[in-house]
């Protein structure tokens, strides 16, 4: 083995240019899925920490049993109650991996400037939890204030937050005076002052023009009530998240409470559409590299046999066996393979790097102000793209190492 | 078959086809090789001789007919079977050498014998003697592109004698080589075969070395015309 290594080797470096275009191409083409993937990795993480962090939804979100089938219609027919609220929270406490169990009530209802008036719809949230959770952020997200305006207080029941869409759209400014109106549950028609406190931009360019953000007790005396439609968990690490919410379902279940427990996946319908989107950019992208590395290969190894195929007659004469033939220029080809990929490791660590030191900005979709645009370093794609890659460029020169091998000796000795 | 032949070739045919041309390069071949001869086929281009040595030397079949090799049919045997054969009793001599030209002299000699997976520091020991008793020891790091004609042909001739094979096919050994060079090959492996008995065969055109061989075979439009012995000198 270790001789069809050095002829490897050295038929490689006696073709020097041939062989660094191929390598040139196969780096590229490493480094250009893994920049790619990295930049993906990216978007996913920090999508991920900005609904589970920096909007505040948590890993887990209990709500009444049914609210995500008929609950869609009638959310306040799946109210839970204040005891019951109180029981699933000091329960879910009591998990070590859980750090925080908050009350949300979502209501809707007219905003009105005293002249005109619009829908709007609204999160009501303990401000301080919240905060907490946006606090347990990595990065960005923990480091900037994605609002302008001051914070929303729990005890301060009236100060509000409006998307700045729906802001225009009343004529409302930061410490503008404004009145919600709804129902409540009852039915009864309710009416409460509210003041401007901070203006956000929404995480959904549709609902920019309606949503808001209120403390949980201005939506639930707006709606006078004691309940609240869902509680949000936040755990410790979101590896812990399929244990957690088994064995809050089955505690839960024990105490007699009926609730259906959602994953933040499952909520979050823009991560999803957005990490489907970029998967399959992702693999086109990934396919169309990985072929042309394999193209390039082939040909480097089809013109490698085409000048060597004395060289193979001489070799089956002296007594080399044809599957010995086939490893010989898949060993070659393997190499090829080999250093490609160690130098595009070298080459997307070096893109990384160079991107921290550039530390280039962005503005993502859904947000106003600029971002770094990072690229991480995802050891399984590397992984990957070095396997894959080593083995389709010993397998791209199968082709035509098996028809230099089956070919007729005395051919291929007197070929010229 | 003799006790002592290791070729024996009965009623042997081989036709090749260019297009749609049928060429008859060996029309019923009957021939015995024994064991320590030192032959020449010889004939005009077209001949047969470069057919004949292909189907002795096992890197061709025929179409028609019977080799038997040490007593073991080839026709039987499966291309695994006769590359191991060939890499063990039969070695080749190119016209135009056939080196490697990624491996060193050295090296280019120790391959038939890695080929066979015997151990690196037996055959470097082996390949160093032999180089050693064609007088190119001195070259042994250098490739053949750094090696004059004749320090090529050496290197071959070491090559396929590495694996000690009970034949050694070459053709045309002595071609572009001057008198003196000539002699001197043929003078080397006439010792060669008569220390270890190795048959050699040759393809050759040239006289030189058609009057020291001790058998001469003429072919003539894929028939033996002539097969006699000359007298050992």
């Amino acid at each position: 083995m270790i001789t069809w290594i050095k002829i490897g080797i050295r038929n490689l470096y006696k073709n020097k240019r041939r062989s660094l275009f191929t390598i040139g191409a196969i780096s590229l083409g490493f480094a250009a899925v893994n920049i790619f993937g990295g930049f993906t990795n990216y978007m996913y993480t920090n999508l991920k920490q900005s609904f589970i962090y920096g909007q505040g939804n948590g890993h887990l979100t209990v709500f009444k049993k049914g609210f995500s089938g008929e609950g869609k219609i009638d959310p306040l027919k799946y109210l839970i109650a204040e005891a019951e609220m109180k029981t699933i929270r000091g329960f879910c406490m009591k998990d070590s991996r859980v750090l925080m169990v908050t009350p949300q009530l979502r209501i809707s209802g007219l905003l009105s400037n005293g002249e005109v008036s619009t829908i709007f719809i609204a999160g009501g949230r303990v401000p301080s939890e919240i905060r907490f959770i946006n606090s347990q952020a990595k990065g960005l997200l923990s480091e900037n204030k994605f609002f302008e305006g001051k914070q929303l207080e729990d005890n301060i029941t009236y100060g509000v937050g409006l998307s700045k869409g729906l802001a225009k759209k009343l004529g409302l400014s930061l410490n503008s005076g404004a009145i919600a109106m709804s129902p409540t549950v009852e039915g009864l028609l309710n009416a409460l002052d509210a003041q401007v406190f901070q203006l956000f931009d929404s995480p959904a360019e549709t609902l920019d023009d309606k949503l808001m953000i209120v403390p949980l007790k201005f939506a639930q005396l707006l709606y006078d009530t004691s309940s609240v439609d869902r509680l949000t968990v936040l755990l410790d690490d979101d590896k812990h998240i399929e244990s957690v919410k088994a064995f809050l379902e089955q505690g839960l279940k024990q105490k007699g409470l009926a609730v259906e427990i959602k994953q933040w996946r499952e909520l979050s319908s823009f991560y999803k559409k957005t990490k489907d989107m970029f998967d399959t950019i992702f693999i086109f992208i990934f396919v169309i590299v990985f072929i042309i590395v394999v193209m390039s290969i082939i040909n480097t190894i089809s013109m490698a046999v085409m000048e060597r195929t004395r060289e193979v007659g001489t070799l089956r004469t002296l007594g080399v066996k044809r599957k010995r033939i086939i490893e010989l220029f898949a060993i070659e080809s393997g190499l090829l393979g080999i250093m490609g990929s160690i130098i595009g490791m070298l080459l997307t660590l070096a893109i990384w790097i160079g991107i921290q030191i550039w530390e280039p900005t962005w503005i993502p979709p859904h947000i106003t102000i600029r971002v770094p645009l990072e690229v991480y370093l995802v050891p399984g794609y590397i992984i990957l793209s070095f396997l894959c890659l080593v083995v389709l460029s010993v397998v791209a020169a199968a082709f035509p190492a098996r028809k230099a091998a089956h070919m007729s000796i005395v051919d291929a000795l007197g070929h010229v | 078959m003799t006790k002592t032949a290791v070729v024996c070739m009965e009623e042997v045919h081989k036709t090749y086809y260019l297009g749609e041309t049928q060429i008859e390069a060996l029309c019923g071949i009957d021939l015995t090789i024994e064991k320590g001869e030192f032959v020449a086929v010889w004939g005009p281009s077209g001949s047969g001789k470069s057919t004949l040595c292909n189907l002795i030397g096992m890197v061709d079949s025929p179409n028609s007919g019977n080799i038997l090799f040490q007593g073991q049919e080839i026709i039987l045997l499966s291309d695994e079977e006769r590359t191991e054969l060939r890499n063990k009793s039969i070695g080749f001599i190119f016209q135009t050498f056939n080196l490697m030209p990624v491996l060193s002299a050295l090296e280019n000699v120790m391959l038939p014998l890695q080929i066979r997976g015997v151990p690196s520091k037996i055959v470097r020991e082996k390949a160093m003697n032999i180089l050693d008793e064609l007088g190119i020891v001195d070259y042994i790091a250098h490739r053949p592109h750094k090696l004059s004609g004749g320090q090529q042909r050496r290197v071959a001739i070491a090559r396929a004698l590495i694996t000690e094979p009970a034949l050694v096919i070459a053709d045309e050994p002595t071609a572009n080589l001057d008198s003196d060079n000539a002699r001197k090959i043929i003078d080397l492996m006439r010792k060669i075969n008569s220390l270890k008995g190795t048959i050699f065969l040759f393809s050759t055109h040239d006289q030189r070395l058609l009057d020291r061989v001790h058998r001469q075979i003429q072919l003539e439009d894929g028939v033996i015309v002539d097969d006699k012995l000359r007298e050992k000198s």
